[in-house]
């Protein structure tokens, strides 16, 4: 591959991994530049179109989609009480075919990797609000911690959980608690560049991620108390 | 209480796993947040009526974005939607989440790529929003790859044109 052949391929993909690719830009000081030039255009780009999406939108689908169905079913039933059997026969055939689930902490980071952009808000959301995003998840806060300067009731995977941050002296502490999954025991672990501990917590697991550890056993003792009591 | 049936189960996780990514995905493709929201529900009504046709859990996202596309494409036949001049679309965004220089350098590069033809701009949104190889884009859009690659390195060569006004070719290949 020669210097034009690498710099087209840099304008299709600048992620390619492509073996002569790679052995170009090796070998290339100033390919190597534009190459670390493209990736940096490429990361703006990626964030410019990281557009916030309204808040409770899979909420607001799967309503329309729950009440569509429910409207369907039952018209179905008047229609022929055969044909509602043959769709719950239909729904216990397919059931087990649910895939095996990553590792609760590997679902974490890969949320948070989507949401880093939350990571520098400072600014503390009310307990009001705070508590209102736990009960929909159907957790009642015994009491609301203070530094919250994000909670939203995200997803991470299939999980119903809350995202929260707190920022501290030592960086942000990000705070997933997973209210329908709750792990046997506490845990620590390292993915992708960042420390973690996740720990049962009330009927959920409690998973805390930062750069740095300093600040988990303050934070989960906060969260012990607020959730558990 | 009725137990939740397996195929709901399956939709719960669909829609909370790839709302996000399809409603960046309907917002790019039509530049205005409300249509993009309607689209976004439009299409997983639609997901939810053929759901047994998803066979592979992998495949979910680009059957997600198929019908994305022709739920759009029907849009366009139904009604001429009213042209916005793209100076003054607003994105949602989280601006207390950005600098003031990241805040600025997001807003001039969606302007520009509001500009951007959707031609270029829908093989560049599969690729860097969807994380799609040149293949996948090819069968997504029924194109060859050869010609998939051609619209990537064009949809990036307009983009950088539009952003720093140089001259097309020195910008792509920065031989200068």
């Amino acid at each position: 591959m020669n210097c034009v052949e690498f710099r087209r391929q840099l304008a299709i993909d600048p992620h390619a991994s492509a073996a002569d690719f790679v052995q170009h830009r090796a070998e290339c000081p100033r390919c190597a530049e534009a190459h670390a030039r493209a990736l940096t255009f490429e990361n703006g780009l990626a964030r410019a179109l990281n557009v916030a999406v309204p808040a409770q939108l899979a909420e607001a689908i799967l309503f329309a989609q729950t009440t569509a169905e429910r409207r369907r079913r039952t018209g179905l039933r008047r229609i022929s009480m055969f044909a509602v059997a043959a769709a719950l026969v239909l729904a216990i055939g397919v059931v087990g075919m649910r895939a095996e689930a990553k590792p609760l902490s590997l679902q974490a980071v890969e949320h948070l990797r989507k949401e880093e952009d939350v990571l520098v808000l400072t600014k503390p959301i009310a307990a009001d609000e705070v508590s209102e995003v736990f009960a929909k998840r159907g957790v009642v806060l015994k009491q609301v911690p203070d530094d919250i300067s994000f909670v939203a009731p995200c997803p991470v995977g299939e999980h119903r959980s809350v995202h929260v941050v707190m920022p501290t002296a030592d960086g942000p502490v990000t705070v997933i608690y997973v209210a329908d999954q709750k792990l046997a025991a506490a845990e620590d672990f390292e993915r992708d560049g960042l420390r973690g501990r996740s720990m049962p917590v009330g009927n959920g697991t409690l998973i805390l991620l930062a750069k740095s550890s300093a600040e988990f056993a303050r934070i989960g003792n906060l969260w012990r108390a607020a959730i558990a009591g | 209480m009725s137990p939740v049936s397996s195929k709901q189960r399956q939709f719960d996780a669909l829609v909370r796993g790839y709302s996000g990514d399809l409603f960046r995905y309907a917002y790019w493709l039509c530049g205005e947040e409300a249509l993009a929201q309607d689209l976004v529900q439009e299409s997983f009504l639609r997901a939810w009526r053929s759901l047994d046709s998803l066979r592979e859990t992998g495949a979910a996202k680009a059957w997600l974005i198929t019908i994305l596309r022709r739920e759009h494409a029907r849009l366009y036949e139904r009604k001429t939607p009213q042209l916005v001049d793209v100076d003054d679309v607003e994105v949602a965004d989280d601006r207390e989440a950005l600098t003031p220089e990241g805040a600025g350098e997001d807003a001039l590069i969606r302007a520009a790529m509001l500009k951007l033809d959707v031609k270029y701009r829908e093989p560049l949104l599969m690729q860097v929003l969807g994380g799609f190889s040149c293949e996948e884009i090819a069968r997504e859009l029924n194109i060859s790859s050869a010609a998939v690659m051609t619209q990537l390195f064009r949809a990036r060569q307009k983009l950088k044109a539009i952003l720093g006004g140089e001259p097309i070719e020195a910008q792509v290949y920065e031989l200068r």
